[in-house]
């Protein structure tokens, strides 16, 4: 009975939570208008310097780098090794390790290199977390400023990392092939029983709980640096405004607390 | 309050155009502004909701650094804010609070909000260094006109905003004076150079509207003079405001309606005389009021925006230069630099105008705020502001000796001259760009 609800209806508790509790809470900031560029100069003039500019931000943490190369290591480090996590997760499991045949290795050679990569990451990973709980401890401004949410975060995704380790101790074995039909199942909305084995259900059942964690938590930083490197690298106003340009909120038009010249008229919002 | 800032009262308040909100009710006011506020600016949800309080802005404000006052580190100052944005509008806020750091109202909030969010310069540092890019001046700027709808702002601010409404500028200037000054630096101009060098007030059919800084009309008078010559080197048609004569715009530093009324006065100026063309001062909130947010309070402008640094820049062809045997350096004001696209310009002109340019370290977008800006020239703040000011001191002390310390911007020409006595610099000779571009130029 437990197991029925851990693997064949939290997923879907947690897939629900984890999706509109994001998309809602990002879409609460999109439906806000930005009254005004907030420009931060230097800035790129054009589209593909803004993607540019915006893409080594979110590849290199290009300003953490530029401040505080201790910091930007463990940081990035951090969250590099998590998206070679969760993007090992997707073609290991996938393609049972066997991912790497696609360019040429032969299968057992695929499959120990997938394991070396994915002990690597996860290792990284690992200890990224605890060098960065670490610096909240002793840093004494960044301890200052943390909430007990700020730790928490890291414990969480801390002990995801201990499970997944866990499944790549020596000893311990998980059926990747039953994995793999489970996570299908699910996925093609038709859930078979999870397979029965303590340390990957450990690991899975932590991560359901963090997907429902994550939309009310500051995990959601990620979403939060898109939209504001957008607004910084936005197009600074053009005078005289080109023709047809529209208004940015009805704040420039509607609400004068002087008398309007007449300039603005016709376009109130 | 830990800071001796003088608040306005009933009729200061008045003079403003405002009104204080009876003390029972400021809490539900307060709650209620920062509601519309959120509604009103993306900026402030996803700056409030995106920190994850990793500490790198610390070392890159200069309020923290010369104060050492841990609620002057940017994310610590946009937490006295965000503990209540939490509070009261976020389901985990409500619920778990003390969880995620939220925060009740109480007597103490206010206070601390003045405290701190008139300690921040809206200099825009920690955004260069902030790896979310969170803009603290963001959170300033709407802190401050939440508190202002509150009846809760400086006396310095409401005395600019009541010589506003009066007069179009920030010292109360009326026109005959304005006029008069306006003779007088022509006479010093005549006797200077032998030249009828003209300041034109309210001519009409002007191609160029220049709004100066009030403050070029007293302590400033030689940018103003740098100014003419330049408009009479290029024979350009100008004339100057007097209904506005002020390229600063304190509505940004303390309430977003005052804003748009500012720029809302420049637009008709520039209508009533014809102007194709407004050029701004040297002035750097000003600056980035004007370029930055007319289109977004005003709506559509259908004349031309140039800044003065800019514009001499792109005329620099036009113009020739004696060079002065003099080592300058440059302080990069935070709204040129950081937020208004006035990088490049002004060391182009010194470095024509001078025989020895030298930059100090950091500069451009890295540098440090002179401590005064968002409006912090209180008198009964020097001490703080003398903290404020202590990493641009450093920073000018590793240069001496300078002949010259050009620094274009009508806050940063307030602040830093008590800057530099208080820390043994008095002699350090100062002032504007065009200070120098008036002295080096050569004209016919």
């Amino acid at each position: 009975m437990l197991l029925y609800f851990v693997g064949q209806v939290l997923p879907y508790i947690a897939g629900a939570i984890f999706l509109i509790g994001v998309i809602y809470r990002v879409a609460g900031w999109l439906k806000v208008p930005v009254p005004f560029q907030l420009t931060l100069f230097p800035a790129p003039t054009s589209g593909a310097g803004r993607i540019a500019a915006v893409g080594t931000e979110v590849l290199l943490f290009k300003s953490l780098y530029n401040n505080d190369k201790n910091l930007w290591l463990w940081a990035w480090l951090l969250h590099v090794s998590l998206a070679m996590v969760i993007l090992g997760h997707i073609v290991g499991i996938y393609f049972l390790m066997n991912q790497f045949t696609l360019i040429g290795l032969s299968a057992s050679a695929s499959q120990t290199v997938s394991a070396f990569l994915g002990t690597v990451f996860g290792l990284t990973l690992l200890i990224s977390l605890i060098v960065l709980f670490y610096r909240r401890l002793v840093n004494p401004e960044v301890k200052q400023l943390s909430d007990p949410a700020d730790y928490i975060d890291l414990l969480f995704i801390l002990v995801i990392a201990i499970t997944g380790n866990h499944m790549r101790l020596p000893g311990v074995e998980v059926d990747l092939p039953a994995v793999k039909a489970y996570l299908g199942s699910l996925l093609a909305f038709g859930p078979a029983p999870i397979p029965d084995s303590g340390v990957f259900i450990a690991h899975f059942v932590t991560v359901m709980l963090f997907m429902i964690y994550f939309p009310f938590s500051k995990m959601l930083h990620f979403a939060g640096f898109l939209v504001n490197r957008a607004m910084l690298v936005e197009a600074a106003p053009v005078y005289p405004t080109p023709a047809g340009t529209p208004l940015r909120s009805s704040f420039a038009g509607a609400r004068a607390p002087v008398a309007d010249s007449g300039q603005a008229k016709g376009v109130q919002a | 309050m830990k800071i001796p800032l003088h608040m306005a009262k009933e009729k200061d308040l008045q003079a403003a155009g405002l009104r204080a909100v009876p003390e029972e009710e400021k809490q539900q006011a307060l709650v209620k502004g920062i509601d519309q506020y959120r509604q009103w600016a993306r900026s402030l949800m996803v700056m409030l909701e995106t920190c994850t309080k990793c500490g790198a802005c610390a070392n890159a404000c200069h309020s923290y650094l010369g104060t050492g006052d841990f609620n002057n580190i940017p994310a610590a100052r946009a937490d006295l804010f965000r503990k209540l944005y939490k509070r009261y509008f976020t389901w985990t806020g409500k619920t778990i609070g003390r969880y995620i750091g939220a925060e009740d109202y109480d007597a103490e909030t206010l206070a601390k909000w003045v405290t701190y969010f008139y300690q921040c310069n809206e200099c825009r540092r920690c955004a260069v260094y902030c790896p979310f890019g969170i803009d603290t001046a963001e959170i300033t700027i709407a802190a401050r006109s939440i508190m202002t709808a509150l009846g809760v702002v400086p006396r310095f601010m409401t005395g600019v905003a009541a010589n506003m409404i009066k007069t179009g500028n920030n010292m109360g200037i009326p026109k005959p004076a304005t006029i008069d000054c306006c003779e007088f630096m022509e006479d010093e101009m005549k006797e200077e150079t032998g030249l009828d060098i003209k300041i034109p007030v309210d001519k009409p059919d002007s191609d160029i509207l220049y709004i100066p800084s009030s403050a070029d009309f007293f302590s400033n008078v030689d940018t103003m003079i740098g100014v003419a010559k330049f408009f009479h080197a290029i024979g350009a048609n100008w004339t100057i405001p007097s209904t506005v004569l002020e390229a600063a715009n304190f509505g940004l530093l303390f309430s977003m309606d005052a804003m748009k009324e500012q720029n809302q006065r420049m637009r008709e100026a520039a209508k009533m005389v014809g102007a194709k063309l407004v050029v701004q001062g040297e002035c750097g909130h000003g600056w980035r009021a004007a370029k930055m947010y007319t289109e977004g309070a005003n709506g559509p402008a259908p004349f031309g925006l140039v800044h003065i640094l800019d514009y001499a820049y792109q005329n620099m062809d036009k113009l020739k230069f004696e060079k002065l045997p003099w080592r300058v350096t440059l302080h990069d004001p935070c709204n040129y630099a950081r937020a208004g696209d006035i990088i490049e310009q002004p060391r182009e002109l010194l470095k024509a105008c001078v025989s020895e340019f030298v930059e100090m370290t950091p500069n451009r977008e890295r540098n440090f705020c002179c401590g005064g800006g968002s409006g912090i020239l209180m008198d009964e703040m020097m001490d703080i502001r003398m903290q404020l000011g202590k990493k641009k001191a450093e920073q000018v002390k590793e240069l001496l000796p300078l002949d010259f310390f050009a620094t274009p911007c009508s806050i940063c020409k307030a602040q830093l001259p008590h800057v530099m006595k208080f820390y043994g610099m008095e002699d350090l000779k100062m002032g504007g760009v065009m200070d120098v571009v008036g002295k080096a130029i050569v004209l016919a």
